[in-house]
């Protein structure tokens, strides 16, 4: 299995794992689904082929956005098939490739939506997660640990969402009422960024304290 | 209580819906590519195309306005969720086949108008004729048009559009008679029941017993003012005095209404409320030149309705009346 496979299929665990406190999160704001599009969302990245990464990614973000779940799989679709802009030729993806490719999907992303870290959106937990990846290739980091960095950023941005007002999406017509819960596209990204993390450093044999430095 | 709804597997209802509109009206609508739905005698060559997209769980809305007179494609997403751009781009690829050019009409939904978007950059890399335009006419969403919403609206938008479609007008008359329906309408929500998700079985959001919310959305999303149980008369007139406020209407004015049943609001409920706005707009001599009451886009079976009103103009007038043949409204 390639790294991106290793770690879509982590992702795909932690999803199915936690689906229900996705949808009930989304019960409050929206309309309760949001845990059945993660499902239907993460066995599309299980699909996802191609002969290099930035095939595998391209097809991964175009079969995400057919999951037609509304905006969170579109942009889920957006932060995939942007990765693939990365410039690599190469079979895989070392620490700093793997970051430039996630601040493309991010770039993406940002092209199709005004959200800014503190909206209570997804971009919450991807722009942390995001930048810890980038400052931990930059210090050399494996990307096993890089990767530890990013989704322990992710669950933090994730986990502040509880203080904030929505700003976006169905939630916003909430306000003040959606204030003490968690945003459930936040979270989701947590649980992406915490699966890709388990996805490969257990294939690796590196999970827990194991992990290197 | 236990969801008690006749479907099978939740994965397969968008699916099995599809394939059921498409086998109830034969003579309107069928199924091409991926589960698009399309007219079922294509618009001759060398006019308009009309595509729009929207989540499912809403019937009739809003395929169920595909036909002669209306749309040509519809893409339907998952239960309350748009369809993602693979999709809406194939559609959008069928409809410039015709060779005059595309209106893609989008419901201002968070998620509809990403895909939109997102269809929209994927169009003009294609360098396909395509013009969009976005329905917002909810006013319980404030005075931002960003945070307006589509509802009923759409309806009087697909059917003016359509009308000028298929007498021949090029993209450009049909968008800007899109856009003067558009910017000419205005709608307010009530709903009194919740529905449940036909997937996950959950009620989409919870309202007291002797409460109703006006300002609620489509999908439940919260609106603007909870308050006890009114009567028909009250309600209607509550609501219709914010709308004219909001629109600016003048007395001599004419004005199309559309009362929009939200599920289980029942048409002899819709009637008692037409009547009343009926009485209060000739109180006001504003006139009502044209309307509708019953059931264009629901949400399961939600309690409540919505309220549109639109200022009409004779072009409008015209177009309103052309004739239509669609599983949701036919026009002779």
């Amino acid at each position: 299995m390639t790294d991106l496979a290793l770690m879509f299929k982590g992702a795909a665990a932690q999803i199915r794992a936690r689906h229900r406190r996705l949808s009930d999160l989304d019960c409050v704001a929206g309309d309760g689904d949001h845990g059945s599009t993660m499902l239907r969302v993460v066995e599309q990245l299980e699909h996802a082929a191609g002969s290099n990464p930035r095939e595998i990614l391209r097809d991964a973000g175009w079969k995400v956005m057919g999951v037609d779940g509304g905006a969170s799989s579109s942009l889920l679709g957006t932060f995939f098939t942007g990765m693939a802009d990365v410039p690599s030729e190469g079979d895989t993806l070392d620490c700093r490739e793997l970051a430039a490719a996630f601040e493309c999907g991010l770039a993406a992303v940002r092209r199709q939506t005004k959200a800014q870290p503190g909206d209570k959106t997804m971009m919450d937990a991807l722009v942390p997660a995001v930048t810890a990846l980038r400052e931990s290739a930059e210090a050399g980091k494996p990307v096993v640990e890089a990767l530890r960095r990013a989704a322990e950023a992710a669950q933090a941005g994730a986990g502040n969402t509880r203080n904030l007002v929505a700003k976006y999406g169905r939630a916003k017509y909430l306000g003040e009422k959606a204030v003490a819960h968690e945003d459930p596209g936040a979270v989701s990204v947590a649980l992406l960024f915490d699966g890709f993390y388990h996805g490969l450093a257990e294939s690796k044999g590196e999970t827990g304290n194991a992990g290197p430095g | 209580m236990a969801m008690k709804k006749f479907i099978n597997q939740p994965q397969n209802i968008v699916p099995e819906l599809l394939e059921g509109l498409a086998l109830a009206c034969p003579g309107q609508v069928r199924l091409v590519g991926s589960n698009i739905v399309a007219r079922a005698q294509p618009k001759a060559a060398g006019k308009v195309a009309l595509v729009t997209l929207g989540g499912s769980g809403h019937e009739p809305g809003l395929s169920g306005f595909v036909g002669e007179g209306m749309l040509d494609y519809s893409v339907a997403g998952e239960i309350f969720a748009a369809p993602g751009a693979p999709r809406c781009i194939e559609a959008l690829r069928l409809a410039a086949e015709g060779g005059a050019g595309v209106l893609f009409i989008v419901l201002n939904h968070a998620g509809d108008v990403l895909s939109a978007n997102i269809t929209m950059d994927i169009a003009r890399r294609e360098g396909l004729n395509v013009k969009m335009i976005l329905t917002h006419e909810d006013i319980a969403g404030g005075k931002n048009p960003d945070d307006r919403r589509g509802l009923v609206g759409f309806l009087p938008v697909y059917k003016v559009a359509g009308a000028a479609a298929e007498q021949g007008c090029p993209l450009d008359k049909c968008l800007e008679i899109a856009e003067r329906m558009e910017r000419n309408m205005r709608t307010l929500a009530v709903a009194v029941r919740t529905a449940t998700h036909p997937s996950t079985g959950q009620p989409i959001f919870e309202l007291g017993e002797d409460e109703m919310e006006i300002g609620m959305g489509q999908h439940g999303e919260a609106g603007t003012g909870r308050m006890q149980l009114k009567t028909a008369d009250e309600t209607a007139e509550i609501m219709l005095n914010m709308l004219l406020a909001d629109l600016d209407v003048k007395s001599g004015e004419e004005l199309l209404v559309i009362l929009n049943g939200a599920g289980a609001t029942t048409l002899m409920e819709l009637l008692i409320l037409y009547r009343r706005v009926a009485q209060l707009l000739k109180a006001k001599d504003i006139k009502l030149a044209r309307g509708k009451a019953g059931e264009f886009i629901t949400t399961q079976e939600q309690a409540g309705f919505q309220l549109m009103i639109a200022r009409m103009d004779p072009d409008l007038i015209a177009l309103w009346d052309a004739p239509c043949n669609t599983p949701g409204l036919v026009v002779r």
